[in-house]
């Protein structure tokens, strides 16, 4: 194993965990500010990599361009599911818990079968993006473009995130909400207002992190899953409710993955990612950057 | 409600009309096969390719096509007083667990004679074990791990190539490469976790060590990684003069975008079908890979010696937009291997049939594939379905080996 070998890895690990960071950082979002599990958040994903397949394949618009309006696009559909679906899964009488799982799992079917009977299970790509196939090499270690991007991407998205919620009204409201549903009621604050714009932002996250994967991963209806997987492992092992922990959390398991890859036979790599979970979790249960 | 004699007149009246119509309906009534494949998925287009190419066979045997293949000439099963075939489709979702479920299903519920499948050699193993169970023959249209037709299952029948056979192929072919002075030495393998993966590298590596090839690299990976980049960057660091992956659609497509991206450009890639046999990894990379060998078990240039082989894959592509590729073509004619059995066996019964497909022995020459003949040994494997070697030029597939089907020179390397 040469040093350029081990270099090699930890650049594509941290690339690759910057990316599960983007994926995981709207599903802490969304279960920070209400207790709740987006177990569809893997087919918004794969929605918003099938948005910026259309806009390339009917409009020939650039991924790097589609951006701003798959973003725009997931926000108004994860706040459209919201007061459609969720809202009244937050009604339950009973069970609640139960009740929001089996809603957003139910969700996640029924997206899932609507993309193989609308799209087809047909895998798509998109074969001739500005930056799609380009790769810089810096002696001898090789960074494939869209993943630096998606990088850079990434790390602008959680500083708005961060900057949206430290610094404005609305991210204010949000904390607030987040703190205590029912007290912000008292102070004229609408709590379905909130949790849309919640439900918005972490599809537009998601949304964001699809478009960049659409740059260098094929595309197919049950795409999502196996990063959804990802990302839950993600926000456990940051911390639940904290979304600076989703994001560290992400570039943990990325170099993490890339580590085990390097010491055990690939097929084991993602051990790793789960032996380093479950020792999080033994030692402090609440994950690295936990609040709850 | 007192009975006149009118009244039993006209019952008996009912019933006689009825009769004829009763009797007619035991003697043709419908051959009901089960067909299991992924139809939702990753694999889920597979799938559903699949369901037309049955559909195609299916149309071919209930109706009268002038071809010189089983089943094609006049309508419905002969043996059966013309009865039609019915397919009932089942999805398995690559799933061994809902694959056995399924057939199960398609046994008890559907009522159903005989089963084809699967795609996944994995289902396969789990749906053979239960037509095993209740008696009902199984033929393995498509799957290729060598270790499914070796466990001594009596209703177990595959006409197809299994992947020792697609293996010593490619070992032919590297060793009358190295005759013309070609440099093979080094071979790399890349193969998914499953049994595709590992049965086809288990054959992989005995061919290596018994001909005197050195493997540089043996990659087991994780099916539907979210990233290969370790993989590959080993690959690289090997960099074997023949890199030979064993990956399903969504893994090959994965394996040469990041091949790409880490800047290694492999000298020949020689694979194991499967994903490098789908129009899906060819639209997605193929610009990146041409002059990729694949083994096969079609090629669409045998129409130029059987017209038969054009005329069946237009009706193929009428319903699926697609070419006959080397799956939908062993999908094809496994419905019309069982279908001839059925036929044989002038019965629905799984016995009778397990036994006309003992019988079985068709001519290479009335089949759409470039086989030697459909003739099953005792553990229900066709020895004679002898593979091709299939190099991507052109954006299509050419065969290149071996010699007697050869339409043109292999290219190599490939870059």
């Amino acid at each position: 194993m040469t040093a350029a070998t081990i270099i090699q890895s930890l650049a594509s690990g941290l690339l690759m965990g910057l990316l599960y960071g983007l994926i995981a950082v709207g599903l802490a979002l969304i279960f920070g500010l209400m207790d709740v599990t987006n177990f569809a958040h893997g087919e918004f994903l794969m929605l918003a990599m099938y948005g910026a397949f259309f806009m390339f394949a009917f409009f020939a618009i650039d991924p790097l361009l589609a951006a701003p309006l798959v973003a725009a696009g997931m926000f108004v559909f994860g706040a459209v599911i919201y007061l459609l679906v969720v809202r009244f899964a937050m009604r339950a009488k009973a069970n609640i818990g139960m009740v929001q799982i089996f809603t957003t799992f139910g969700l996640a079917i029924l997206i899932r079968g609507l993309a193989q009977f609308f799209f087809t299970p047909d895998y798509r790509s998109i074969p001739t993006s500005w930056l799609g196939g380009k790769t810089v090499s810096l002696g001898g270690i090789f960074l494939p473009v869209p993943q630096l991007v998606g990088a850079l991407i990434s790390l602008a998205a959680f500083g708005a995130l961060y900057f949206f919620i430290k610094k404005t009204d609305f991210g204010r409201a949000l904390e607030a909400t987040r703190e205590d549903a029912g007290a912000v009621a008292l102070v004229g604050i609408d709590k379905n207002k909130v949790f849309a714009l919640g439900w918005g932002l972490g599809s537009a996250l998601v949304g964001l992190a699809g478009v960049v994967m659409a740059m260098f991963f094929y595309i197919y209806p049950d795409v999502g899953a196996s990063f959804a997987l990802i990302a839950y492992v993600t926000v456990a092992l940051g911390g639940f409710g904290s979304v600076f922990g989703a994001f560290a959390g992400g570039i943990i398991v990325g170099l993490v993955e890339a580590t085990t890859a390097l010491i055990m036979p690939p097929s084991l790599k993602s051990v790793g990612i789960y032996a380093v979970y479950l020792l999080v979790v033994f030692i402090r249960p609440r994950g690295l950057f936990g609040s709850i | 409600m007192t009975i006149s004699r009118r009244n039993v007149l006209l019952g008996g009246a009912a019933s006689a009309a009825l009769l004829p119509l009763a009797a007619a309906r035991a003697q043709t009534s419908e051959v009901v096969i089960g067909v299991i494949y992924p139809l939702s998925g990753a694999s889920a287009q597979i799938g559903v390719d699949a369901q037309k190419a049955f559909e195609t066979a299916a149309d071919i045997i209930n109706k009268n096509y002038d071809f010189d293949l089983p089943m094609a000439k006049g309508e419905g099963f002969s043996g059966l007083g013309g009865a039609k075939v019915r397919l009932v489709f089942a999805d398995h979702q690559a799933d061994p667990q809902k694959g056995r479920a399924e057939a199960e299903r398609l046994i008890t519920q559907e009522k159903v004679c005989a089963i084809v499948g699967s795609y996944q050699s994995a289902v396969a193993v789990t749906v053979s074990q239960i037509c095993e169970r209740y008696q009902i023959p199984f033929i393995s249209a498509d799957n290729s791990s060598p270790s499914l037709h070796r466990r001594g299952l009596k209703f177990y029948f595959r006409a197809a190539p299994h992947d020792e056979m697609f293996s010593t192929a490619m070992f032919d072919f590297f060793d009358a490469m190295k005759k013309k002075g070609q440099k093979i030495e080094t071979l790399a393998l890349f193969h998914e976790d499953t049994i595709f993966g590992t049965d086809s590298a288990n054959a992989q590596l005995k061919l290596a060590a018994d001909r005197g090839y050195k493997i540089v690299a043996d990659i087991k990976y994780r099916a539907n990684s979210p990233s290969l980049t370790a993989e590959v960057q080993q690959l690289k660091a090997a960099n074997a003069d023949v890199l030979m992956p064993s990956s399903y659609t969504t893994d090959g497509i994965l394996l040469i975008k990041t091949m790409g991206e880490l800047g290694y450009k492999a000298n020949a890639i020689v694979a194991q079908d499967a994903g490098f046999s789908e129009k899906a990894l060819y639209d997605a990379v193929g610009d990146k890979i041409p002059g990729v060998i694949s083994r096969g078990s079609f090629s669409l240039d045998l129409a130029a010696k059987r017209p038969m082989v054009a005329k069946i894959n237009d009706m193929y592509k009428e319903r699926s937009g697609k070419d006959f590729n080397d799956y939908s073509s062993r999908q094809f004619m496994g419905l019309i291997v069982m279908a001839d059995a059925i036929n044989r066996a002038k019965s629905t019964d799984g016995e009778k049939i397990r036994d006309a497909l003992v019988a079985t022995d068709m001519p290479g020459e009335v089949t759409i594939m470039p086989w030697k003949r459909v003739k099953f040994d005792e553990m229900g494997q066709n020895n004679d379905a002898d593979p091709v070697l299939l190099q991507y030029t052109g954006g299509k597939f050419v065969t290149v080996f071996p010699p007697q089907g050869a339409v043109a020179e292999a290219t190599w390397p490939m870059k």
